[in-house]
């Protein structure tokens, strides 16, 4: 290792992430590792990140790129709703994200999956991947780690699932996840977002992650 | 127009005028000159009633010790410090415009400034440059919300955690705080973690060495204690290195007469004029 | 050897750069002897390292090749184990071919040679050479690492002998010094500087530090001393 690594070495958000839609909503996850060369600098980061009160986002890649972009969509977003009064839509959210994101694709390292609640559409997910486009689905990975599980993913999602079931998927699919992929690790984070009432959000730790394997 | 000597003021920023042609030197051959790094040991942890942030007093430039007890933790505002890794110079200015930026937001608010605007102003900056102002700094600070504490990286990224370690020594040091760390230390016990994490990098870390620094930042009151700890003394000397009278040769000598001038004032007083009727 | 480093997260379109390998390490650590006229002193710290890591704050860097010679090597350590070995096979060769104990000028020519050999992958190594010769006077050899060689009174090397050497030429060559009576040196006032420009060495070199190993060679055999440095 080089000496210096922790200092010099881009933080990277090595990362596991997932976001899908289920029966009334939206649900994301992500475990909890930032990583600098070898290092971990942080073991309880949250990756899920609020744009607005109803709109988040996970992030991987660069951790500075991935923060900046966010900032600066949730202050256009903030703008809009003080001029509108109206709450922004997801899928003005997602605009935003891919705009910057395209625009600088040469200078930024971020995969964002954008996922969020709004009285039109109901509960959305929309991934925009490292080149910049973005792409609405109803289920989107991102990171290393989710290059493990989409086996698993492909077998287990369904649509219109409830709270509980989606809840249960996305702590196995990162569980999985995390076991094979050194560069995830420690909690598992789940945000809920249904539109009833403030996004909730929950981390499982220790026992409370399935153990695969040996 | 200015003249040779005086030159113009310059502008605001950074000069960028000689970019073009260092690069031409570069592609040449040419070496450039070397920025003092300060491998570094800086932590901070919160604990009951604030945070407190501690540094090694080592700066490097290569293998070769630059400075034996320089001073890694800065004054941000009143109630928020900051500890520094990474570029020395680029730890100092940085801190040093956000400190004026904090500054002039206080008197335009009139109330104390916030750590997260610390964090945002300063982290707004080191992504603006990109990684090229090496600067990773522990904030802490007491504010409106209680004690927060946050790691900035030279990317621009940060974080808000319990305990956190920057530079170095950060992996001996974090050993240490991963033991010994728990929510609701007293300051005393929060002291002694400190120290223990900073001494481990000044032992392990080769960059890291000589003293302990340490800032204790409560609710309206700081503690900027330096040095903390003399974690190494200096050894005694078996000698005595005073030099004799005449170790110096004498080349040659010359003496020069002064010459004294002097001037004499002397005051007089103006006669009194008696004005009563 | 490292393997390649990814900046995991991302589907790899970005080059890795490939770490080059290098045969080479510099573990660190300095050496300084010092020859009189009946005596030599050889001292070496005890730290090893490489980068900002230490591997040991216990390892002399002295070895004994006969009762009247010792080697100080630094640099690549495992160059420094392969090196030193090799010298103690030799002289034990030379010691049943010619059933005698070799001299220390004769060590000192053997070991130019064993690094000239090496001449175009060279051991990666800083040698200092003290003992005593045949007619029990004190002599030091320095080295380059493919085998040029001189003899000196006080020789200093390794990561901290340009720190060390101009205070060895003041205080035991007396340069600099204007009217200096007396520019010899005994035993004890060599001992003694040997521990201080070691202490002054382990505050500006990082490389330095945690404990120096001397050696005392006279004609009544070598005596071991130890002196403590700074840790950090």
């Amino acid at each position: 290792m080089h000496y210096n690594s922790v200092i010099e070495e881009k933080l990277a958000v090595s990362t596991s992430i997932i976001a899908c839609v289920f029966d009334g909503g939206v649900a994301l996850g992500a475990d909890s590792r930032t990583s600098s060369g070898v290092f971990i600098t942080n073991r309880v980061a949250d990756k899920l990140t609020k744009i607005t009160d109803n709109i988040y986002c996970c992030r991987s890649g660069s951790a500075a790129d991935t923060q900046a972009i966010s900032d600066i969509v949730s202050y256009h977003l903030a703008f809009q709703k003080a001029e509108t009064g109206e709450e922004p839509s997801v899928a003005t959210a997602a605009a935003v994200f891919q705009e910057l994101c395209y625009n600088h694709r040469e200078q930024l390292t971020a995969g964002i999956i954008v996922a969020g609640y709004d009285k039109v559409k109901g509960g959305q997910v929309y991934n925009i991947p490292l080149g910049g486009m973005c792409v609405e689905k109803k289920c989107a990975m991102g990171g290393a780690g989710s290059t493990y599980v989409y086996g698993y993913m492909d077998s287990n999602f369904k649509e219109n699932m409830t709270e509980q079931e989606v809840k249960k998927f996305i702590l196995h699919l990162l569980a999985l996840a995390m076991s094979r992929d050194g560069s995830s690790g420690g909690v598992v984070n789940i945000c809920i977002i249904d539109g009833q009432g403030p996004p909730r959000k929950e981390f499982y730790i220790g026992d409370q992650i399935p153990k695969y394997g040996i | 127009m200015a003249g040779v000597l005086a030159t113009e003021r310059t502008l605001p920023g950074f000069s960028f005028e000689n970019c073009k042609r260092n690069s031409t030197l570069l592609q040449q051959g040419f070496k450039p000159p070397t920025a003092q790094k300060t491998g570094t040991t800086i932590v901070g942890i919160v604990y009951r009633d604030g945070v407190i942030l501690g540094a090694d007093t080592r700066a490097t430039e290569g293998s070769t010790v630059a400075d034996k007890n320089c001073s890694k933790i800065h004054f941000l505002a009143d109630n928020i410090y900051c500890c520094g890794a990474g570029t020395a110079a680029d730890t100092e200015m940085t801190t040093m415009t956000i400190m004026s930026q904090l500054e002039l937001h206080r008197l335009n608010t009139g109330r104390p400034v916030r750590v997260s605007t610390a964090k945002q102003l300063l982290k707004q900056l080191l992504f603006r440059y990109q990684g090229h102002i090496g600067a990773a700094l522990v904030v802490g600070g007491v504010d409106v919300t209680g004690p927060l504490l946050y790691s900035i990286h030279p990317h621009g990224s940060s974080e808000c955690l319990p305990f956190t370690t920057m530079g170095s020594g950060s992996l001996a040091a974090m050993t240490v705080l991963e033991s010994s760390w728990k929510p609701d230390l007293t300051e005393e016990e929060g002291k002694v973690i400190v120290r223990n994490a900073i001494a481990a990098g000044i032992f392990n870390d080769l960059g890291s060495g000589s003293n302990v620094d340490v800032c204790i930042i409560r609710k309206g009151s700081v503690d900027y204690i330096r040095p903390f700890d003399i974690a190494n003394l200096k050894g005694q000397k078996q000698n005595n290195y005073r030099f004799r009278r005449g170790t110096t040769g004498v080349l040659s000598t010359r003496i020069i007469p002064l010459v004294t001038e002097s001037e004499e004032i002397k005051k007089t007083e103006v006669e009194s004029m008696d004005t009563s009727a | 050897m490292a393997m390649p480093r990814s900046y995991g997260g991302l589907s790899d379109y970005r080059t890795v750069p490939a770490p080059s390998f290098s045969p080479y390490s510099e573990n660190g650590g300095s050496v300084v002897a010092v020859a009189g006229d009946d005596f030599a002193i050889i001292a070496s710290d005890t730290r090893l390292s490489t980068g900002f890591q230490i591997y040991t704050r216990n390892q002399s860097k002295l070895f004994k090749l006969s009762d009247k010679t010792i080697l100080g090597s630094t640099g690549c350590w495992c160059d420094v184990l392969s090196l030193t070995r090799l010298v103690q096979t030799r002289i034990k060769m030379y010691q049943y071919d010619h059933n005698k104990v070799m001299s220390t000028p004769a060590v000192a020519q053997m070991l130019s040679v064993l690094l000239y050999y090496k001449r175009f992958f060279p051991y990666y190594v800083a040698n200092i050479l003290a003992g005593i010769d045949d007619n029990g006077k004190g002599v030091v050899y320095s080295y380059d690492p493919i085998g040029h060689h001189e003899s000196s009174k006080f020789r200093a090397g390794g990561t901290a002998g340009a720190l060390l050497q101009p205070l060895l030429d003041n205080q035991l060559g007396m340069l600099n010094q204007e009217n200096v009576q007396d520019k010899t040196y005994t035993l004890e006032k060599a001992h003694a500087i040997v521990k201080d420009v070691f202490i002054s060495a382990a505050e500006r070199d990082i490389f330095t530090g945690d404990r120096i190993s001397i050696n005392i060679i006279t004609k009544d055999g070598i005596r071991e001393d130890s002196f403590e440095l700074r840790k950090d």
